[in-house]
């Protein structure tokens, strides 16, 4: 086992397993296994996106909306399972008023919305037409007569208001306050039996806020009404479509946000006294950069996944750029550079965001960087931390200087030993990177020793440790459970299991492309079934 | 594993709360005809809070010596002298609903009386103690309650059930919005009410019947989360036909000064103090304004990071690595302390008849462990200020003999609120008695 785990990076590094995979044939589809995902609420980033695609770019939709909730890994599983408070409804209130006012604010806009001259301020027909027409985009599916009737209305009803056009503003915070838009329930077309098939628009939800992260589009609406999104082979046009489309590099930004909960680059918490590299404006740039930098694998380059590791290029601004030691590439905004070929600064683990995320705001963390690697990047399990245990580590002295000397009691009590083994290793080989993710060749004047092992396979460095972890036997398989976990809002069965293997095989042959695997996940018989109804 | 809720939990916390906070008619608690229903209490309603504090406090320091009305002040209850009498400090209480998640187990047990979930992330199986209390005092005031947050990033735990969290607002400028912003009526004004209301209102029916249709046909556990959504519905509608009513003058009650638009971060740390006193002047004026009877005060989370003034570490970080006794780590708690009494003075400072809010008000005041290097749970921190209009005895400590239940606290609480309970809690965290040594 342990011979094998050695050997496979080896191959993998000379190149070996490339050629395999050209010659192998395609593997099989996954089985129809469905996930059960309740109906998950619009997370705040979903909400945005969705505003901006139906009434356009210049809608300033008001920042106090309820902050998401983070389960499993994944605000996507979260956004299934939590309940909206009191104060999240009020805060839906505001800004559906707020975005109804500005939607309807210029000539042009009240023009392309409604498609109807309206004859005066209560002319119902109008009224109808207009609530049709945008309910169906807002709500994702067409309204039955009485809701159209109850939304017009209140249209004719806004008396307050003297024309018509006015007056819909409230239609529109109706339609938007609605759970029919703030919820994306899934019934199916059956709505029982042992292979529920998810109806077209529901398919059009689904693809459009797993690739998108935001509403379907018309064309994908107009494919729902003409029932096509019931068939694979639609599907299949539709989602490569989608994935051709510049919202697709919004969706993968947002999975990669999720992934590796880059949203707390916002609240980065680093003591400027000690990092003097640190200032506010750091955590955000951090993470573009690491968003790029995946945005440009993924779309631009089509390229491995596992290059990801050990890549020399990234993006920097000019704040990234001096702690990198490149020259800025823009005075102002972010540019691609080679990271310097003498420090051993390579891929997402040499990135500003991870290593500045999992540290602590004095110093870096060998346990914090570890967890984050072991756990998310290669899907280990990791128990909580015992109680009533005293957990301090020593100040840092002559006799234990390093970070290394410091937590040795992690690797060497057994009771410690558990888990630290499985986590403090890794950070430990990140250690030239300081609590910001600055270069270092020094901890406390002694001289940092990175050397390591990563479930049998040694590395000396941040160098090897990239190299040990783009060949780690788990990594791909992991990549493919928590794109799989995203997309479908839940935390997979054993049922699944077999889905997911299926889906990695994939990812594998195709070489590790990240818009394959997406593909694929989009395509799988599972994703157009509906699972039980939690 | 699945790590979802089974459909009866969630509908035992969701929907819980009604079913175990059966108290007396609204009307029946604060309306006192004769003043007499509770000892030395007066008309006024009774109101209910919560402050909390992250990474607990160091026990040798906080435990007072002397119990009853003779006790002196120790080290890190120094900033409260001044409330001295209006403080009742409980030691030697445990959460007895078991240590298995540092920094969740004891907050969860200790506001809910209930265990962590098991195998699940952050969450209640059961409604936090504020939203028992609210669902039966917080029925007639314009909300049901309010949540702040103090530090920035920082998270609450008022929570209505599994999976559903009230989060507090951290912005004193959006608290202050929310509370007295568009649409407030000074009470007493007759000002004429906004023409938008009845629109929100006709608007809000088409939003409750598309809720109902949906909830209709989903499962259960969707169910629970609709009917969340619809009960904020109905909170809004409340809001609405309360600021269209001209509610009759209080005395104490003002606008507050408006907050500053910001708090930036001063030397890479936030200025909490500053952030907590705006916020405690808000919330002293929306209780005076009888805005809402029930509070949380949120002033740090467990495990924060938060870096306070003139420390080397993250909080969190000092309290694993700083060497005993300690010395940031208590200076932290001495700076939590020290905002808590301005919030208590913000209190006391609301003259209500011949008595103050303060008085009026049962403030629960406690932490997510004792001592955090260890994660214990025992030697909980738990303080209560105020008497909730005389049913608490002030001034007093109550040392527990042999790690008493802190469920017990929540049963005094609940009851000197008004309800009528017989236990409270679930599993190890049950009880079925409360302190009687605090009580009146």
């Amino acid at each position: 086992m342990t011979g094998l785990a050695v050997l496979l990076p080896i191959l993998a590094a000379f190149g070996a397993c490339a050629d395999l995979e050209e010659s192998a044939p395609v593997p099989p589809d996954p089985p129809a296994v469905a996930a059960t995902a309740g109906a998950p609420r619009l997370s705040v980033a979903q909400y945005r996106n969705a505003i901006r695609d139906l009434f356009g770019q210049g809608i300033a939709v008001p920042p106090a909306l309820e902050p998401d909730t983070s389960l499993s890994g994944f605000v996507s599983i979260g956004s299934a399972q939590s309940a909206i408070s009191p104060r999240g409804v009020e805060q839906y209130e505001e800004a559906a008023f707020k975005i109804a006012e500005q939607a309807l604010a210029t000539q042009t806009q009240r023009a392309a919305l409604a498609p109807c001259k309206p004859a005066g301020p209560a002319d119902d027909a109008c009224a109808r037409t207009f609530v049709t027409k945008l309910g169906r985009r807002v709500w994702r599916r067409p309204l039955d007569e009485e809701e159209v009737t109850k939304l017009a209305g209140v249209i004719t009803g806004a008396q307050q208001a003297r024309r018509l056009l006015r007056r819909s503003a409230f239609s529109i915070a109706a339609l938007l306050q609605a759970p029919s838009f703030l919820y994306r329930p899934a019934f199916g077309e059956a709505g029982a039996g042992a292979q529920n098939k998810a109806t077209s628009y529901e398919m059009a939800s689904r693809l459009s806020f797993f690739l998108w992260n935001s509403t379907p589009d018309d064309a994908l609406l107009d494919a729902a009404e003409n029932g096509e999104l019931t068939d694979a082979a639609t599907v299949e046009r539709e989602v490569v479509r989608m994935l051709d489309d510049p919202r697709a590099r919004g969706g993968l930004r947002n999975f990669v946000t999720e992934y590796l909960r880059l949203d707390q680059l916002d609240q980065l918490s680093k003591d400027p006294t000690i990092f003097t590299y640190y200032s506010p404006d750091l955590g955000p740039a951090a993470r573009e950069e690491t968003l790029l930098d995946f945005e440009a694998l993924v779309f631009d380059h089509d390229g491995d996944y596992r290059d990801l590791f050990t890549s020399r290029r990234t993006f920097v601004n000019a704040k990234l750029a001096s702690m990198y030691q490149v020259a800025a590439p823009s005075p102002t905004g972010f540019g691609e550079v080679e990271l310097p070929e003498d420090i051993p600064r390579r891929g997402l683990l040499g990135h500003v965001s991870f290593l500045s995320l999992y540290a602590h705001p004095t110093s870096s963390s060998a346990t914090l960087r570890g967890k984050l690697v072991r756990t998310v990047l290669l899907c280990g399990d990791i128990p909580p931390p015992p109680v009533d245990v005293n957990t301090a580590i020593p100040e840092p002295s002559p006799d234990a200087a390093t970070l290394r000397d410091r937590v040795k009691i992690h690797l060497e009590d057994p009771f410690c030993a558990g888990c630290h083994l499985r986590m403090d290793p890794i950070g430990l080989g990140l250690e030239n990177f300081d609590g910001v993710g600055r270069f270092r060749e020094k901890d406390n004047g002694a001289a940092i020793d990175a050397s390591g092992e990563l479930d049998g396979a040694a590395f000396n460095g941040p160098l090897e440790l990239s190299l040990a972890i783009k060949n780690h036997p788990d990594l791909a398989a992991c990549f493919t459970r928590r794109m799989y976990e995203y997309a479908t809002s839940s935390t997979p069965d054993h049922q699944e299991d077999e889905v997911i293997a299926a889906l990695a095989a994939r990812f594998s042959a195709s070489g590790h492309r990240v818009k394959e695997l997406m593909r694929a996940i989009a395509t799988s018989p599972g994703f157009r079934l509906v699972g039980e109804m939690p | 594993m699945k790590k979802r809720l089974d459909r009866r939990t969630v509908l035992r916390g969701l929907l819980g709360s009604a079913a175990i906070a059966i108290g007396l008619p609204t009307l029946e608690i604060f309306l006192n005809d004769t003043g007499t229903a509770y000892a030395g209490g007066d008309s006024f309603p009774k109101r209910f809070g919560i402050f909390f504090w992250g990474n607990g406090n160091l026990p040798d320091k906080w435990v007072p010596s002397g119990t009853g009305p003779e006790w002196e002040i120790t080290e890190q209850l120094t900033p409260l002298a001044a409330f001295k009498e209006h403080l009742t400090v409980v030691s030697g209480m445990k959460v007895q609903t078991g240590n298995s998640v540092p920094h969740g187990s004891g907050p969860v047990g200790m506001l809910s009386g209930a265990p962590y979930p098991i195998g699940d992330e952050t969450t209640f199986a059961v409604p936090s103690i504020d939203q028992v209390i609210a669902s039966v005092i917080g029925t007639e005031t314009r909300f049901k309650s309010l949540e702040v947050g103090v530090q920035p990033d920082g998270y609450g735990l008022s929570y209505n059930g599994p999976h559903s969290v009230n989060p507090p607002e951290s912005s004193p400028a959006a608290m202050f919005n929310r509370v007295f912003g568009g649409g407030f009526v000074l009470p007493g004004s007759n000002a004429t009410p906004d023409p938008r209301l009845d629109l929100r209102r006709s608007v809000l029916d088409v939003v409750k019947d598309d809720a109902e249709r949906l909830k209709g046909r989903l499962g259960s556990a969707d169910k629970a989360r609709l009917e969340q959504h619809l009960e904020g519905v109905r909170g809004l509608e409340k809001q609405i036909k309360k600021l269209q009513e001209n509610p009759p003058s209080l005395a104490a009650c003002s606008v507050p000064g408006e907050p500053k638009a910001e708090y930036p971060d001063v030397d890479g740390r936030p200025p909490l103090s500053e952030i907590s006193r705006a916020m405690a002047d808000i919330l002293a004026m929306a209780l005076a304004c009888d805005q809402t009877r029930v509070f949380s005060d949120w002033f740090s989370s467990p495990v924060n990071n938060t870096l306070y003034p003139d420390t080397t570490s993250g909080h969190h970080q000092l309290t694993h690595d700083e060497p005993d006794p300690q010395p940031q780590v208590n200076s932290i708690v001495l700076y939590t302390m020290t905002e808590l009494a301005y919030l208590l003075g913000a209190l006391h400072a609301v003259e209500e008849g011949e008595s103050t809010l303060l008085e009026h008000t049962a403030l629960l005041i406690t932490s997510d462990t004792s001592y955090a290097r260890a994660h214990s749970i025992e030697e909980y921190p738990i303080l209560i200020a105020g008497s909730a209009n005389g049913a608490l005895k002030k001034g007093v400590h109550y040392r527990s003999p042999a790690n008493e239940n802190t469920s017990k606290v929540l049963l005094t609480l609940a009851r000197a609120m008004g309800l009528s309970m017989e236990s409270y809690g679930q599993g190890a965290g049950m009880v079925t008695s409360s302190l009687s040594a605090i009580e009146v």
